[in-house]
C-alpha cells in the first residue's frame, strides 16, 4: 500500500487526467487506484477494436409499482467495424429486433411483425449512439462497450468507491473482478487477465430504486469476425411493412398532441 | 356500417384494451443497463426509460346504461429496453356492459396490441391497420412496437 501523501498524488494527477471538471474529489480511501487503472486501460484497449463481434447473454430486472422484481432474459449478438458499420440483433422473452447501420442509414426490423423502420444515420457509430438516444429514445445495445475509453465516456469521474475484489473465472477465462460505485449505480466487472482486457461479465444494481433491480451481461468475444459488408444494410424480406419511428418530443413543453407529442 | 355490427366491433375494441394486455406499471423503472451515459439518460432510465402503458379508464354510466369509455395510453420511452419483458399481463375488470354504445380509441392515442380482424392499408406509402371504423398507424416508439390511433387516411 503506498503512502497516503503519495496516494493522494497519483489519485489527483490520475483524476486530473480522467475528468473534464472535478467537482467533488472521492475521498482516497474509497478508491482503489488499481481499480482505476484496469478500467482505464480495459477501456484504452476496446478503443483499439476495429472490428468485433460479441454476444451478450444477460438479464434485467423490471420493478413492478409493488415493488416486486421480475427478472426477464436476452441475448444481444452484436457486430461491429469501426467507424461506421453495426449489426446487432436483440432477442428477449418477447421482443426480436434487429439494427442495422451502413454509415448511411439506421434501421430496426421487429421480424416478428414484420415492420422496419429506416432513417438517416451519421456518419459514426459514436454519433449514431447520440443519435439514437436523444432522437429516438434507444440506448445502442451494449452501448458501454462503445463508450468506455471514448471522451463521450462519463464513467470514469462519476465513480465514487473502486474496489479490487481479486481473481474469478468466467467461462473458463481468468478474470480480475472489480467493484464499484456511482450515484444511483453500484456495479462490478470482471476484466479478462493477459493481453486482452475485455469485459466479460457485468452486474449492474441500480441503488436509487429501493427495489434495487439488476442488470447482468456475460460477454463472449470473436475479435476476428468473418462478415460480409452486405451484412450491414437492410434488404426488406418480402411481405415487410415500413413503418414511422417516433422521435421523442424535445420537452414536455413542446407537445405537439399528434403524432409524435403523446411521448414524454 | 350496420349499427349492431358496430356496436359489436365497438365492445370487442373495448373489451380488448380493457381486459387485453394490460401493462403492468414499473413504478420503479427497470434496472440501468449501461454504466456510461448521461445524465439525462441515467435520469430517464431510472423513471420512464421502460415502456409502460399508463392507462386511464374513465366510465361514464350514464342512466340510460351506455358507457362511455375513453382509453388513453401515454407510452414513455427512453433509453433501449434490452432483455426486458415489456408485458406482464393482469386481470382487470371489464367496465363494459353487454349492450353499451361505446365510443372507442381516442385520435392520439397508442395501444400496444391490435384488436382482431384488422386489414393491413397501405395509403400514400404508409401502413395502416384498419380494425372496423378504427385506424392505427404502426409504430415504433424505442423499440418497441405499438399502435397510434389515427383519423381515417384520405
Amino acid at each position: 500500500m503506498c503512502k497516503r501523501l503519495f496516494c493522494s498524488i497519483a489519485i489527483l494527477s490520475f483524476s486530473l487526467s480522467l475528468m473534464a471538471q472535478s467537482s467533488a474529489a472521492p475521498k482516497n480511501a474509497d478508491i482503489d487506484p488499481a481499480a482505476m487503472a484496469a478500467l482505464n486501460k480495459m477501456g484504452t484497449y476496446l478503443r483499439t477494436l476495429e472490428t468485433f463481434q460479441v454476444k451478450s447473454v444477460q438479464t434485467t430486472d423490471d420493478v413492478l409499482d409493488n415493488g416486486q422484481t421480475i427478472q426477464t432474459n436476452g441475448v444481444i449478438d452484436l457486430l461491429a467495424a469501426r467507424p461506421n458499420r453495426l449489426r446487432a440483433e436483440i432477442t428477449s422473452d418477447d421482443m426480436h429486433r434487429l439494427f442495422f447501420y451502413d454509415g448511411k442509414s439506421f434501421t430496426i426490423f421487429g421480424q416478428l411483425v414484420n415492420y422496419y423502420a429506416t432513417v438517416p444515420a451519421p456518419p459514426t457509430i459514436g454519433e449514431l449512439i447520440e443519435k439514437l438516444d436523444e432522437h429516438y429514445g434507444i440506448e445502442m445495445p451494449l452501448v458501454d462497450l462503445f463508450l468506455w475509453g471514448s471522451p463521450q465516456s462519463d464513467s470514469a469521474k462519476n465513480i465514487t468507491g473502486a474496489i479490487d475484489i481479486g481473481p474469478s473465472s468466467i467461462d473458463g477465462t481468468s478474470c480480475e473482478q472489480y467493484a464499484f460505485r456511482q450515484a444511483g449505480l453500484d456495479w462490478q466487472i470482471w476484466i479478462q487477465l493477459g493481453d486482452y482486457p475485455l469485459p466479460r461479465k457485468l452486474i449492474l444494481t441500480t441503488t436509487d430504486d429501493v427495489a434495487r433491480p439488476r442488470h447482468s451481461q456475460v460477454l463472449t468475444w470473436n475479435l476476428a469476425p468473418s462478415f460480409n459488408v452486405a451484412a450491414f444494410t437492410f434488404e426488406p424480406p418480402d411481405g415487410a411493412q415500413k413503418i414511422a419511428i417516433a422521435e421523442i418530443a424535445p420537452s414536455a413543453s413542446d407537445q405537439k398532441g399528434t403524432q409524435t407529442g403523446s411521448l414524454k | 356500417m350496420n349499427r349492431s355490427i358496430q356496436n359489436l366491433l365497438s365492445i370487442t375494441l373495448v373489451l380488448l384494451l380493457s381486459c387485453g394486455p394490460i401493462f403492468a406499471q414499473r413504478g420503479g423503472g427497470s434496472a440501468r443497463t449501461s454504466v456510461n451515459g448521461n445524465a439525462n439518460r441515467n435520469a430517464n432510465v431510472n423513471s420512464n426509460k421502460n415502456v409502460n402503458a399508463n392507462i386511464n379508464h374513465n366510465a361514464n354510466v350514464n342512466v340510460n346504461k351506455n358507457v362511455n369509455v375513453n382509453v388513453h395510453q401515454d407510452v414513455n420511452v427512453h433509453g433501449g429496453y434490452y432483455g426486458g419483458g415489456c408485458c406482464y399481463h393482469t386481470n382487470t375488470a371489464a367496465v363494459v356492459a353487454a349492450t353499451a354504445i361505446v365510443t372507442a380509441a381516442v385520435i392520439g392515442s397508442r395501444v400496444n396490441t391490435l384488436p382482431p380482424a384488422c386489414t393491413v392499408v397501405i395509403m400514400n406509402g404508409l401502413t395502416y391497420q384498419q380494425c372496423g371504423t378504427t385506424w392505427y398507424q404502426p409504430q415504433f416508439v424505442g423499440t418497441t412496437t405499438t399502435y397510434l390511433v389515427v383519423a381515417a387516411p384520405r
